[in-house]
């Protein structure tokens, strides 16, 4: 049954993912901690290397015992970045761990928890598609073409009925079901032509996010902008509809209401892929497809569904990003979609998972905005500061997805399969002795 | 003279497991040695411990008499020990002597350039010199798999090999071809190589072995020499009790037609027709086997049956329902059991754990599932009354399937299938990797299925499985049933004769119809093909 030459000596890229396979929670959460701390070391020698050729007039720091000056602190940069992030609450350079006037609902908390909403949506979009052994790269498209949903609808809609709290809540209802409609046909066409026309998901997928995004931007040019803009964007949508910044402060763009919209998403899509027939035959044609095949499973239909429900989340970002960051459609929408790829990577394509990481990424992106506001280092040198940690933290994940992919761990493929068969037993060895 | 081979007091420990306990092994020069025993008996673990993949807990391997002390099987190979895995590592665009060297080249240039005349004329030299009747430029894609084991032992040979370990060598091969590889068994020895195989079959190691070992629960139980013991003998030394060698199958009165199978066509992945024109029918409290070596549309044929495949034509009625077009969901819908080929690829998700498995292909049928919402609960029950029934080990619902082994993931997903309650059972090779004693059990359960009226599809490439369970037998080749025969009364070279693709003297096959009146689509499969002429 088994060759144990294969187990022996794997490929170049067995050996290569085969220490990322296999790990338990434990061991995940230290490997994730691990690879932070080693990002921030490769970060911290960037800082400084980037610190010694810009140009300054005083060193922000000096390197003990050399006396070298740098133009950037990288301590501080790394400070900024996280503990700036969630609103200074620890305290640095004073006495004390915690600064005692810091409140949670404090315009850079808004910030990131705002990112971290919207990237909970993306998120859970590219997880449920990487579930179901597609990779959805059109997020993104699915955001675009379901923001435009919403807005229009919520806007189209809004003159009919009585301003006030419940046509809020009937227009945010309804604005976030045309969103998730929107979205999800967006991502249902590439997921039909993946099961009819036998078309690669990741070509159409990335196709149709440069046709959203140019039909959407034509339209609004063209039929829906708002008289007197300057830029492409709609008409705002009513304030009584959008979701409202409650505690924290208006300019952050973040309503508490959304984020707990998202984490009531995130356990509905945990309890689907979990606990239903239909969520099993999802994962089981993701993990093994063989195996679904045989289980009755209906390739072609779960590969459908589960597209068009990667696409409706990915469009009730677009909702939620219209909703409560914008207010408005405008033309220049942010990489929300792809940052979901990553997001999803981070989170092993577990919908708990996405909350961890969206929050991750949310305190990158609000920390980025402190760095930016309380230093000199360049926004650029920051976002490479980002890209940095999410390398390093998505990577592990990352080779055990190829591992999956490509058969050489657990699983699917069996290139190693499950071990010689009289020793993994020992089973059969307790034989009726 | 020291023997080729003596371990010593081998203890192999894996966590909470003795895969080998104190066994001692000798084996002379020039000598076949059997290695049997049921699965997990510790027998693959004692020949990678000797192969150098594993190192042993304790004990000594000596080769004419030095100590060993292998780190990987790259030490094991410079000391002339070989090993032939049963599922053959050869690369199938490439030539056989290009097999042969692979990684061994010899160069030149300094290393830079393979020496291809070179190493083509040594593997000619080689093959010629042990009697090896395979072309050197064939492509290992286009020669039968006997020739790609005879490869095996070649690239062995061509390392240096003196001792040759050969995993299950006879699983793939056809009864010709198992004769053919004795030949090369004797050539071998009689030039002095040591040939040590891995079996769980007792017949073979009586007509290859010149000694026999027998390991049960990782012990040495005794070694013999094949001359001095017979078949009940070594049975008993394998499973530790008395075993009955033959099912005992009792005539049954078939019921209603359950299977029907009319004129069917199916092509393979690359759209080669690989079944022609089949027919059969089946009945209620009937057991069809279809014998035949792999690959000759066995495959494909129960894959048309069971919905995993499309027919290229002809019909496959069900319960009086056609099933051309019908979902393989419906099928399962209607009662039809499925024991697939390839349990790691179909049968089971990997990755799941036994109460995950134990409800695919019903995860949208109660108990399991309510209004949309699975059971975990009732998943649970059922997988562990699977695995107490059918004496799954480790008896753990939670054990993921991929670290049983083989025979308990084969015994797990027969035991899911056959309490489906169905009305139709497919089974391909439902025991291959199981050992005796669960054998006896599964064997006793699809008697038990027949007797209560149910349809059985057997297919297996264990000749004296179909031949002790089947009513009627049917063997294949070249996509088409070259006989339907009594299993009660053929023999097994008139099989081995009907795999072959050559057909039998009308008696036999007469003989075979008698569950089936009027001789309903037998005879047309029979006739139908170059067969007849050949």
């Amino acid at each position: 049954m088994s060759d144990p030459d294969a187990d022996r000596t794997p490929s170049v890229l067995a050996r290569l993912v085969a220490p990322f396979v296999d790990r338990s929670v434990a061991e995940r959460l230290v490997i994730s901690v691990a690879a932070i701390l080693l990002s921030i070391a490769v970060g911290f020698a960037l800082v400084l290397v980037s610190g010694r050729i810009a140009q300054c007039s005083t060193a922000a720091w000096t390197m003990p015992f050399t006396g070298l000056g740098f133009c950037y602190n990288p301590v501080e940069v790394y400070v900024v970045l996280f503990n700036g992030a969630l609103g200074y609450p620890f305290a640095v350079g004073e006495p004390g761990l915690f600064n005692a006037g810091w409140t949670p609902f404090n315009l850079s908390l808004g910030l990131t928890l705002s990112e971290t909403t919207l990237l909970i949506f993306t998120g859970l979009s590219v997880a449920v598609a990487f579930r179901a052994g597609l990779f959805n790269i059109g997020t993104q498209g699915q955001l675009v073409v379901g923001a435009l949903a919403t807005a229009l609808t919520v806007l189209a809609l809004a003159p009919l009925l009585p301003a006030g709290p419940i046509a809020g809540v009937v227009l945010i209802g309804v604005g976030t079901a045309a969103g998730a409609v929107g979205g999800g046909i967006w991502g249902a066409i590439p997921g039909a032509l993946k099961a009819y026309a036998d078309a690669n998901e990741v070509i159409t997928t990335i196709m149709l996010n440069f046709v959203a995004a140019n039909v959407a931007y034509v339209l609004v040019l063209e039929v829906f902008r708002a008289e007197g803009s300057s830029v492409v964007a709609t008409r705002y949508v009513p304030e009584y509809a959008q979701f409202r910044p409650w505690l924290f402060p208006p300019s952050s763009d973040f309503a508490l209401l959304a984020l707990l919209v998202g984490v009531a998403f995130i356990g509905a899509l945990y309890y689907f892929v979990e606990h239903t027939s239909v969520g099993y035959d999802l994962r089981t044609s993701g993990v093994q497809a063989a195996a679904a095949e045989y289980g009755g499973v209906n390739a072609k239909l779960t590969t459908v569904r589960a597209m068009t429900l990667s696409g409706a989340l990915g469009g009730i970002g677009g909702s939620v990003w219209v909703l409560m960051s914008e207010g408005r459609w405008m033309a220049s929408i942010p990489d929300l979609g792809f940052d979901g790829i990553t997001v999803s990577i981070l989170a092993g394509n577990n919908p708990i998972g996405v909350l961890p990481a969206a929050f991750l990424f949310g305190i990158l992106k609000g920390g980025a905005l402190e760095i930016g506001f309380r230093t000199d280092v360049p926004t650029e040198l920051v976002a490479v500061l980002r890209g940095l940690i999410i390398l390093f933290v998505a990577m592990p994940e990352f080779f055990r997805m190829i591992g999956r992919y490509t058969g050489v761990a657990g699983g699917a493929g069996g290139a190693v399969s499950t071990g010689p068969e009289e020793t993994a037993g020992g089973d059969g060895g307790e034989t009726d002795a | 003279m020291n023997p080729a081979v003596h371990m010593d007091g081998i203890t192999k420990r894996f966590p909470g497991v003795v895969a080998n306990d104190d066994v001692d092994l000798a084996v002379e020069r020039g000598s076949v040695h059997a290695l049997l025993g049921e699965n997990g008996a510790g027998k693959t673990t004692l020949m990678n411990v000797l192969y150098g993949l594993y190192e042993p807990t304790e004990g000594t391997v000596r080769l004419d008499g030095e100590p060993q002390s292998f780190d990987s099987p790259r030490d094991a190979i410079d000391a002339g020990v070989g090993m032939i895995h049963q599922h053959f590592m050869l690369v199938d665009p490439m030539t056989v002597w290009e097999n042969v060297v692979l990684g061994n080249e010899p160069t030149t240039w300094g290393g830079l350039r393979v020496d291809r005349e070179a190493a083509r004329e040594a593997v000619v030299e080689l093959s010629e010199r042990y009697g090896f009747d395979v072309d050197p430029d064939a492509k290992i894609a286009d020669i039968s798999v006997g020739e790609q084991q005879r490869v095996e032992i070649l690239k062995a040979l061509y390392r240096g090999a003196d001792v040759l370990i050969m995993d299950e060598p006879t699983a793939v091969l056809t009864p010709q071809e198992v004769e053919e590889l004795y030949g090369v068994f004797d050539e071998l020895t009689e030039q002095g190589k040591t040939i040590i195989f891995i079996s769980h079959k007792l017949g073979e190691a009586l007509s290859a072995a010149d000694e026999i070992t027998v390991l049960r629960d990782g012990v040495n139980v005794g070694t013999v020499a094949s001359g001095d013991v017979t078949r009940e003998e070594l049975a008993e030394m394998m499973v530790g009790r008395e075993v009955l060698m033959d099912p005992a199958t009792s005539p049954q009165d078939a019921g209603d037609t359950v299977l029907e199978v009319t004129d069917l066509c199916v092509d393979d992945d690359r759209g080669v027709e690989v079944v022609s024109d089949l027919s059969f029918r089946l009945r209620g409290g009937e057991i069809l086997g279809v014998a035949g070596v792999d690959g000759n549309g066995q495959s494909q044929l129960v894959e048309a049956i069971t919905g995993l495949r499309d027919a290229a034509s002809g019909d496959v009625r069900y319960r009086g329902e056609s099933m051309v077009g019908k979902t393989r969901r419906h099928r399962i819908d209607r009662g039809m059991a499925f024991i697939p080929e390839d349990r790691q690829e179909r049968g089971l998700v990997m990755s799941y754990d036994l109460v995950e498995n134990g409800i695919l292909g019903s995860q949208h049928d109660p108990p399991f599932a309510r209004g949309g919402r699975l059971d975990w609960g009732a998943s649970r029950g059922h997988a562990e009354s699977v695995i107490e029934q059918y004496d799954v080990r480790p008896p753990d619902a939670d054990a993921e399937a991929e670290s049983l082994s083989g025979g308990n993931q084969q015994k797990f997903i027969v035991g899911r299938e056959f309490e489906r309650d169905p009305e139709l059972v497919v089974a391909t090779h439902p025991t291959r990797g199981v050992d005796i004693g669960s054998t006896e059990f599964l064997h006793d359960r699809l008697l038990e299925l027949r007797s209560e009226g149910k349809a059985v599809l057997l297919v297996s490439s264990k000749l004296d499985e179909v031949q002790g369970l089947s009513d009627r037998l049917a063997v294949m080749h070249g996509g088409s049933f070259t006989g339907v025969v009594d299993p009660s009364t053929v023999t097994e070279e008139e099989i081995g004769l009907l795999m072959a693709g050559e057909s039998l003297d009308d008696d036999s096959v007469e003989g075979a119809a008698l569950h089936d009146d009027a001789g309903d689509g037998i005879d047309g499969s029979t006739a139908g093909g170059e067969e007849v002429d050949a």
